[in-house]
């Protein structure tokens, strides 16, 4: 019960966060979906072609997902450590997993309004093409891996900046990586074999995007995902990574612990 | 009550010893002074009796339980003004950081806003309650990391700093808080301060700490006796003082010390005085204050 509470505590902190920074989320929800029209523009050589606008849709959704949790999360750790203030949550009988879990929760939600303003403008972009939105419930598993996945990477992250300096540099490349080579613009199967098996196997969002192309663009069910490594790599890829960025922040707090990093300038 | 035994932290490949065999007894209900120059381990000590530092060796219990083996009941025993950091979120108000910090120790909603409202108003916080903190003074950011370190009412409370920054009324009513807290809640309290007239005052016991080593750790009183200079008196008198007699005159009053061999010599001292016609406005023997008892700690050590 009392975990619940400091659990709830950190979601309601996030969420009051979130109302605070409204303009900057404002700003993304404007930048983000015009983003996503520009790069559809380009590649289409000036037009809103329709069959490039759900493919990139899907990537692009997911894409800033991504950014908007892995940088929430992130930056409230960093702060949090460079302000002091980390060090007073850690006063508290709770485990570090219920501030931790809250977090994560609260990040999922922010990141939410820019995510789905990407996909509104994506669906409307679509009508006003002449074309249809599909929709297929199957697309939960994908998108649910995709979140899974992605606080996983928070997690390893988050790890590293409770003990190692610059760390930003990293987030900042990573999100960047998974741009280019995440399957999100450029489908992996159009990409040479080493880096789509490197991206499927490392990226958290590149299975969930190859899925959604496959149930969405292809009618296919999860059963039978033609491209990726199927069902099974899909349910199993974000469970590994959120298992390694469990693995790693917990020995990353203890190292944090022992050096003294927890609050530093 | 807060037990540390033999505490040593060592870092870096080179095994520097920033503390080195610490040990502490703090009983339940006493206001306990730690003080140390800047450097000497203080702050390393305090994170390792927080929970926040792993010691290299030896053991912290708070109220009974061990930091690290038995965290979660060691700080539920626990709250924290830490020093130098904020300590609460300024992008939020003064009731969300309490109602947030009160929630992460475990407590019900109900619990915390009856506990924040009382604590806000005894600090008289109450009517800017939903203001940011960070459009607070220093001095009303500092009481309300005091409030969040009281929030769950812990039993044990370290302030590190307090009164950095607060102004003499604030200084005043974080003062009047300590005392309270000890005398009538049993509430025990580790207490470091650079203003060294606050732990003077509020203490009942002072250790200090320097190079990693403790130097002192007595009953403030038994400490400043150790230091009482039983030979010097301080005499002032009105007018110029007679030849022979060390004296510093400002503002028309003359201030003279005087070393003796023997407490009775003072009279031999005053009887001169007299035969020269000066008019005495007092005599004192000399009191040394914690502050000169930290620095002849302090520099006897890095003599040492």
């Amino acid at each position: 019960m009392t975990f619940a509470r400091g659990f709830a505590a950190e979601v309601g902190k996030g969420l009051l966060d979130l109302v605070a920074g409204w303009r900057e989320s404002l700003i993304q929800m404007i930048t983000f979906p015009l983003f996503y029209l520009l790069i559809v523009l380009f590649m289409g050589r000036g037009q809103l072609r329709a069959d490039l606008l759900l493919p990139v849709l899907l990537g692009m959704v997911a894409l800033t997902f991504i950014h908007e949790q892995v940088n929430r999360v992130f930056w409230s750790y960093l702060g949090d450590i460079q302000s002091g203030v980390l060090e007073q949550t850690y006063l508290t009988p709770l485990p570090s997993a219920a501030s931790i879990l809250g977090r994560q929760v609260a990040a999922v939600i922010s990141a939410l309004p820019t995510a789905l303003a990407v996909l509104a403008t994506g669906a409307t972009a679509i009508t006003v093409q002449g074309g249809r939105m599909p929709f297929d419930a199957q697309v939960i598993v994908p998108l649910a891996a995709i979140v899974l996945g992605t606080c996983g990477l928070a997690l390893i992250l988050c790890g590293l900046t409770l003990v190692f300096r610059r760390i930003e540099i990293v987030t900042q490349l990573s999100v960047a990586v998974y741009a280019i080579a995440g399957g999100t613009l450029v489908p992996l199967a159009a990409m040479p074999d080493p880096v789509a098996a490197l991206s499927r196997l490392l990226v958290p969002i590149a299975p969930g995007i190859e899925a959604m192309r496959d149930i969405l663009l292809g009618g296919h069910s999860l059963a039978t995902l033609p491209t990726g490594w199927g069902l099974g790599w899909l349910l199993i890829q974000p469970l590994l990574i959120t298992a390694a960025g469990v693995l790693l922040f917990n020995r990353l707090e203890h190292l944090a612990k022992r050096r003294g990093t927890l609050g530093r300038p | 009550m807060i037990e540390i035994e033999a505490l040593t932290k060592m870092y870096g490949s080179a095994q520097v010893r920033a503390v080195d065999e610490v040990s502490l007894h703090i009983p339940a209900g006493s206001v306990f002074g730690f003080l140390g120059p800047n450097g000497a381990g203080k702050t390393t000590t305090i994170k390792m009796l927080a929970g926040l530092l792993t010691p290299t060796s030896g053991q912290v219990r708070l109220g009974g339980f061990d930091v690290v083996r038995q965290r979660s009941a060691a700080m539920a025993q626990f709250g924290a003004v830490l020093e130098g950091s904020r300590n609460v979120y300024w992008s939020l108000s003064a009731w969300q950081n309490l109602m947030y910090f009160g929630r992460l120790k475990g407590l019900r909603k109900a619990q915390v806003s009856e506990r924040a409202e009382d604590l806000l108003s005894g600090l008289g916080l109450w009517e800017r309650r939903d203001d940011k903190v960070g459009g607070f003074s220093r001095g009303m950011q500092q009481k309300v990391a005091i409030a969040t370190a009281l929030i769950a009412d812990p039993p044990i409370v370290l302030l590190d700093e307090p009164t950095l920054g607060l102004d003499v009324e604030a200084t005043r009513v974080v003062k009047d808080w300590i005392a309270e807290l000890a005398r009538e809640l049993g509430t025990t309290i580790l207490l470091t301060s650079h203003q060294l007239d606050v732990v003077q005052e509020l203490c009942d016991r002072v250790a200090v700490i320097r190079r990693g080593r403790l130097v002192a750790d007595l009953p403030t009183r038994e400490l400043l006796a150790g230091f009482r200079e039983r030979d010097k008196y301080e005499i002032r008198i009105e007018g110029a003082a007679p030849a022979g007699f060390d004296a510093v005159t400002r503002e028309g009053v003359t201030t003279m010390s005087v070393r003796v061999n023997d407490p009775r010599e003072v009279y031999d001292v005053v009887e001169r005085l007299r035969a020269h016609g000066v008019v005495l406005e007092s005599l004192t023997q000399v009191q040394p204050d914690l502050e000169d008892v930290f620095l002849a700690l302090v520099n006897e050590a890095s003599h040492a």
